[in-house]
């Protein structure tokens, strides 16, 4: 299929929401019918076309390029196709997500992935805050799918999540999986205070040693066999996971007692050479 | 139970009139029949007037929260993990005890908590304890609210939006998402392009980028003096002090309603008046959404 | 002046049963004639008076608390858009202000009676009322856990206790008395409960649940309120509680009241394992005791918030379902518990509380003592009504739904058994003639002349949730309202206010009582009547 090409033209003054910025909405779509769709600049309701030159019609491979950090809500709820965007974007990037795959060749804002339920996300630069997480009051954050941030993220990275991956290149602020139910978070850098606070289930891995809460106890020094199987997922992604005895393993603290809960917090603990 | 904040000079009719002295039905002692604890960073003037004064390190309220929700379901924390907080297992035991012991327990938080290094997910640690006390006795928590009715705020943006603040109407119903519609963050992403300020001195008390942007868009200030904020306004309206000459209903911390009785006449308008004029105007003006527009409801 | 012909009319209080009649309004009220004004051609259509809401949830300090509390379910719910003639607002459990008028309006109920206000929120109350549009409301004040008057009853000075509520229904500006878990609320202070009628009160040395009920049903008697004695019985929720419902019916000593919500309190069974329906023993009880009214609080599937000044009953419900909980306490008046809660089919429990709800409005025979509701939105949200009358009218339907609960169901309910299906007339009955008359409000709910013109107009319809979910017409107080699914005007509507006698020197009784244990100033504790937006006065006559 032929690609779909979005130039921003016009910066927004004010932040533009731009859920039609989505491989779901284009696919069907003739170039016309693509330029007259609604974006909403603050309270004003105006075309596309007014922001962006498009080229193409009727696919499901977007490609957008520009200073895009006042757009919000890019590949909301897609479910199929691409988006590649080269440059960096607001908020709301993939929430409620239900498959396909965007590529963020810049940085990106709060709220990556929110509720997602399937497909991938991978932003080059920065992330911002409640990556994978749930909107405030909603009981769950991500159910699927994978989320990468090379660079770092800012507070309440998967809170609330239930299933899927979390993958940050960068260091992490506070709170990395608050209230977490499920799900994989692997921090190659490390995160902050606060890290996997009120964990009710599933697995923090950190290669960089982290301040535990005081509700974690250590249980023990091994790698679990999963370990294995994620290092060979991440493998494909380009993150390189490590397990091998001969190298090191991992620390393994249990929480948050204040639950109480059974989630895993795994430290990397490198062999010295 | 005070948390991280300083009512004797804060709220200095809270330990008189509301929470520690009164006598009552059940308390016919008043003081003597209660205990006051103070958990705070350093020993305030309010430490006088606790039986128990705990010095929690600065930045580890979440964590001594967290400690004792552990502790009250008999998990075990360790020692030293304890001790990090600046507080001994021994008091944090002691501390349970007398709670689990208390026949209506009551946490007020101050902004000590609320704004400090964690902000709302503090706040949540304190209300999920005293929510989880009540499996032992009675218990409550309650925010030492700052400002003159903010609560008045929250409550009737409640009830007309369904959300408390950080709401936007762009799509023409409300939409909430603390952080990225609260005040202070559009100023400083740059978000707005205009401002309306009314009973409020953000000039005074929000980050300087905050401030850069209020000065480069233009802002309305209504007001009964000259603010901060006045001076980097492009407008400012002097209007009659609310409770003073300006009548109404203010909400107390607790969500009770007053009613404002005005002692004195002012020459100014209520700030009430001035909105009805200034939408009196704007109705004139052709209606923002097109004619027939079909605004898609968004999530969030 | 506007006229309405040809359509199929539906009058209870006045005994007309689908005559096809005209009806002429002039000045908001039925007359005999009108010669000029707009008509509105209602053949083959059904004319019914507008919907009356006996107990509702729709203002103060504890459904205000509940929109705080469920952002997520704001997100994904109806949103009302702005427009030039309407406010902005959100739909779903706990609707906003604006939307529960239009929400209400829409599908033509114009009358709600907001069924539990402490006097201390009142003001807050009002103020929120007055941001409702269209329908007209009232406010029942809530006094079965009010420390001053428990003190009284407790001492037995039964002439002071009526003195006091009267001037505490003047003071909140009120129409009538709720009571809720008598004694239970003011227990819960303590951490503890009212489960027996006739054990004393945590904190009193005599007072038992059951006098508190005895002695409010005679008050409200006595003091000539329009509307009986409102009560939430102790023990809701819980396994086995028939069998406190029928104690407290016992200490009405042959008062009149209106019981609320009852599907609630019609539970047999010793823990939940066992619960069953004893809806049979219940309704056996309204169809003897003419003078004792109830609404269902009929439970529907899904998503809603509950909220009740039930507090010991929410934290149990915190407990088992482990989600948010909110807990209000309002000084020494009463108390509110807040938890979101999801009814599930698949759940036993809630598939009994589902047949019950529709058992009792089945089984209760005369409409013109049980009617619809769900106690919003504790079993469901008010605007689902026209899926309950769908159940109400059509056999088949619930046999369709009777399908696809849980087997094990079958020896708990009685549903499956009953082949009543509800007639036209006595859905009119059951959500409009019936809890006018019960609330006293005699000018609604009647299409008779001189009476409130609202109005409801449905185009006939097979499928009968559509068909009252959709009304083509609904017109207030003369006004055309809605009008092909459109809102086309927004009045603001009345305030239902009572005011009983109370003797003289109340106030100066009250004063240092007050000063004692309030934490305001007694003068500012009443509300004031220019704080109520059209106020409608009813003069309360007093029995002996």
């Amino acid at each position: 299929m032929n690609k779909l090409t979005l130039r921003l033209k016009e910066q927004p003054t004010v932040p533009l929401e731009a859920e039609v910025l989505s491989p779901d909405t284009f696919a069907e779509l003739s170039n016309e019918e693509i330029r007259s769709k609604t974006v909403y600049h603050g309270k004003r309701q105006c075309r596309l076309d007014d922001f962006f030159d498009v080229d193409g019609e009727r696919s499901d491979d977007v490609e957008i390029h520009g200073d895009l950090h006042r757009v919000r809500w890019i590949g909301r709820e897609m479910s199929r196709g691409r988006i590649t965007v080269h440059g960096s974007v607001g908020m709301h990037l993939g929430a409620y997500m239900k498959g396909g795959e965007i590529e963020v060749h810049g940085n990106a804002s709060d709220w990556i992935g929110a509720e997602m339920r399937n497909g991938l996300i991978r932003v080059h630069g920065n992330g911002g805050g409640q990556i994978g997480a749930g909107y405030r009051g909603s009981l769950k954050g991500m159910r699927g799918g994978t989320i990468i941030v090379d660079g770092s993220a800012g507070l309440e990275v998967g809170m609330r999540m239930r299933r899927g991956m979390i993958v940050l290149g960068g260091p992490a602020k506070d709170f990395t999986g608050l209230q977490m139910k499920g799900g994989t978070i692997v921090l190659l850098a490390g995160a902050e205070i606060r890290t996997g606070a009120w964990m009710m289930r599933g697995t923090i891995i950190s290669l960089k040693p982290i301040q535990m809460m005081p509700t974690f106890s250590y249980a023990c020094r091994y790698t679990p066999d999963v370990l294995r199987v994620y290092s060979r997922r991440l493998k494909e992604l380009g993150v390189s996971l490590p397990y091998a005895p001969q190298d090191g393993a991992y620390k393994l603290y249990s929480g948050d007692a204040s639950v109480p809960g059974k989630g895993e917090i795994l430290v990397w603990d490198a062999l010295s050479a | 139970m005070y948390w991280g904040g300083n009512p004797a000079e804060c709220h200095p009719r809270h330990f008189t009139k509301y929470a520690l002295m009164p006598k009552s039905k059940f308390l016919p002692r008043g003081r003597k029949d209660r205990t006051a604890v103070l958990v705070d960073i350093r020993p305030t003037k309010s430490a006088k007037a606790a039986d128990i004064f705990l010095q929690v390190r600065p930045g580890k309220d979440f964590e001594l929260i967290t400690i004792l929700r552990a502790l009250i379901k008999d998990q075990k924390v360790s020692e030293e993990a304890v001790a990090e907080t600046g507080i001994t297992l021994e008091q944090c035991t002691d501390l349970i005890e007398r709670m689990k012991k208390a026949k209506f327990g009551c946490v007020f938080f101050g902004m000590g908590l609320s704004m400090t290094r964690g902000k709302h997910m503090n706040s949540a640690a304190l209300l999920t304890l005293a929510a989880e006390m009540n499996a032992f006795t009675k218990f409550v928590a309650m925010p030492m609210r700052g400002h003159g009715n903010v609560t008045g705020a929250d409550v009737i943006m409640r009830w007309q939006t369904g959300y408390p603040f950080g709401i936007t109407f762009n799509r023409g119903y409300p939409r909430y998402n603390p952080g990225e519609f609260s005040t202070v963050d559009v100023l400083v992403r740059g978000d707005a392009d205009a401002a309306f300020i009314i009973g409020a001195d953000p000039g005074a008390t929000m980050p300087q980028p905050a401030i850069d942007h209020l000065a480069r868009i233009p802002t309305i200030v209504l007001d009964p003096h000259v603010t901060h904020t006045s001076n980097l306004a492009k407008v400012h309206i002097t209007t009659a002090p609310a409770g003073i000459a300006a009548p109404g209903t203010a909400y107390r911390m607790d969500e009770i309603p007053l009613p404002l009785k005005p002692a004195l006449k002012s020459p100014y308008p209520t700030d009430e008046e001035v909105v009805r004029r200034i939408k009196q105007a704007i109705v004139k003006k052709p209606f923002w959404m097109p004619e027939g527009a079909q605004m898609t409801a968004a999530q969030v | 002046m506007l006229r309405i012909t040809g359509g199929k009319v539906y009058d209870p209080a006045n005994g007309i049963d689908g005559e096809v009649r005209d009806l002429f309004v002039s000045e908001g009220k039925f007359v005999a004639s009108a010669e000029e004004g707009r008509t509105i051609d209602a053949t083959g259509m059904i004319v019914f008076p507008g919907g009356v809401d006996v107990h509702t949830h729709v203002a103060g300090g504890a459904i205000n608390f509940a929109r705080a509390m469920t952002p997520e379910d704001h997100r994904r719910t109806q949103a009302f858009i702005r427009s030039q003639s309407r406010r902005s607002g959100i739909g779903g459990m706990a609707p906003t202000t604006f939307a529960t008028g239009y929400l209400y309006a829409g599908m033509g109920w114009t009358t709600v009676n907001e069924a539990a206000v402490p006097v201390l929120s009142a003001r807050h109350t009002h103020e929120e009322l007055s941001d409702i549009p269209i329908v007209d409301k009232s406010t029942l004040t809530l006094m079965a856990n009010n420390e001053i008057m428990l003190d009284l009853m407790e001492k037995g000075e039964y002439e002071r206790a009526k003195n006091v509520v009267a001037w505490y229904i003047w003071a909140a500006k009120s129409y009538g008395v709720k009571a809720v878990n008598p004694g239970g609320v003011a227990a819960w202070k303590w951490g503890k409960d009212a489960k027996q009628l006739t054990s004393p009160i945590e904190g009193f040395t005599r007072l038992t649940p059951g006098d508190i009920i005895s002695q409010l049903a005679r008050i409200c008697h006595e003091l000539g309120l329009p509307h009986p004695l409102h009560l939430h019985c102790n023990n809701l929720g819980a396994p086995g509680n028939i069998s406190t419902t029928l104690d407290t019916l016992n200490h009405l000593d042959g008062h009149r009241a209106h019981i609320a919500h009852s599907q609630y309190h019609a539970y047999g069974g010793d823990d939940w394992d066992e619960m069953r329906s004893e809806t049979a023993q219940l309704a056996e009880y309204f169809n003897t005791h003419p003078n004792v009214t109830t609404d269902a609080g009929a439970v529907l599937f899904g998503d809603t918030v509950t909220i009740t000044a039930d507090g010991p009953w929410q934290h149990l419900l915190y407990k088992l379902t482990g989600r948010k909980w909110g807990n209000l306490d309002v000084e020494n008046e009463t108390g509110c518990g807040i938890v979101p809660y999801t009814y599930r089919p698949s759940n036993l429990v809630n598939a009994i509380q589902w047949s019950v709800g529709l058992e009792l409005l089945l089984l209760i025979k005369n409409p013109w003592q049980v009617f619809l509701s769900t106690d919003h939105p504790n079993g469901g949200c008010f605007w689902r009504y026209p899926e309950i009358i769908q159940l109400l009218m059509c056999a088949d339907f619930r046999t369709e739904c009777l399908k696809k609960l849980p087997d094990k169901i079958k020896e708990r309910i009685t549903l499956p058994e009953l082949t009543r299906e509800y007639t036209l007339y006595e859905i009119a009955t059951s959500m409009s003639a019936g809890p006018a008359r019960a609330l006293g409000l005699h000018h609604k709910g009647n299409l008779g002349l001189g009476c409130d013109a609202d109005i409801v107009i449905y185009e006939e319809d097979k499928d009968v949730a559509r068909m009252f979910g959709h009304p083509r017409y609904v017109i207030k107080g003369g006004e055309v309202v809605i009008e092909e699914g459109d809102i086309r005007a927004t009045p603001d509507g009345h305030e239902y206010i009572s005011r009983p006698h109370y003797a003289p020197d109340t106030d100066e009784f009250l004063r240092p009582l007050f000063e004692d244990c309030y934490t305001m100033q007694f003068e500012n504790y009443p509300v004031e009547m220019e704080r109520i937006e059209k106020p409608a006065i009813h003069d309360c006559v007093p029995n002996s």
